[in-house]
């Protein structure tokens, strides 16, 4: 049986509504990429390079581990 | 929609029209060298100012970028699919060691086909990726 695959979760949505009610369209701006990215990355579409990561995480001023979020999926294991 | 978006959907456009284009003249004119004409329509894939973006890569960021990147590969596996399979249906249909004219004209309508084919592709797989798979 395949194993799931390890997800990347973010707390995008989350710190920008902690910033102000931070736009899509700001944090954009800030972390260089488009909107359709941010929307994309808040919709668990996409999981960013380390350098955008990085860059999100810069500009909510929080480290990288607290916006993003590894968890790995432990797959059930069938009764013996 | 993002420019990349934008283009995608242009191209699908250009692509039917060259199809339907291409059907009219055959069906009215015959099956000849002025059908290539069709094929300058692909001329239209650089008329909007969101597609010459696109294809300068001025507005692409690292998602985008992956994207376009995956859309050619699958427009260029399309092109090497077809390829393969018609070297193949030539030869078991004609037979391998027969000798075969063909006409410029449909040489490079061929070409032509082969371009549209990695147009078509790229422009659909473009748009299936940004409506959104986990890795897009």
């Amino acid at each position: 049986m395949p194993s799931p695959e390890p997800e990347i979760k973010n707390h995008i949505r989350r710190f920008r509504f902690d910033h102000g009610e931070m736009t899509q369209d700001q944090l954009a701006k800030q972390a260089g990429v488009t909107r359709h990215t941010i929307m994309a990355l808040e919709a668990g579409k996409y999981f960013p390079s380390l350098l955008l990561a990085f860059r999100i995480a810069r500009a909510f001023g929080a480290p990288v581990e607290q916006v993003f979020e590894y968890v790995e999926q432990i797959p059930d294991l069938p009764p013996r | 929609m993002s420019d990349s978006e934008k283009w995608a959907w242009w191209a699908i456009g250009v692509v039917v029209l060259i199809i339907a284009a291409y059907g009219a003249f055959v069906a009215f004119l015959g099956h000849g060298p002025a059908t290539s004409a069709v094929f300058a329509l692909f001329a239209l894939t650089a008329f909007p100012a969101s597609s010459r973006r696109h294809l300068q890569g001025r507005t692409l960021d690292e998602r985008e970028r992956a994207i376009a990147s995956k859309a050619l590969r699958a427009g260029f596996s399309a092109f090497w699919v077809a390829f393969v399979g018609l070297v193949l249906a030539i030869g078991f249909i004609k037979g391998w060691d027969t000798t075969l004219t063909v006409p410029v004209w449909a040489l490079e309508e061929t070409l032509w086909w082969a371009a549209t084919l990695v147009l078509g592709v790229q422009a659909l797989t473009t748009i299936l990726l940004y409506r959104g798979g986990p890795h897009a």
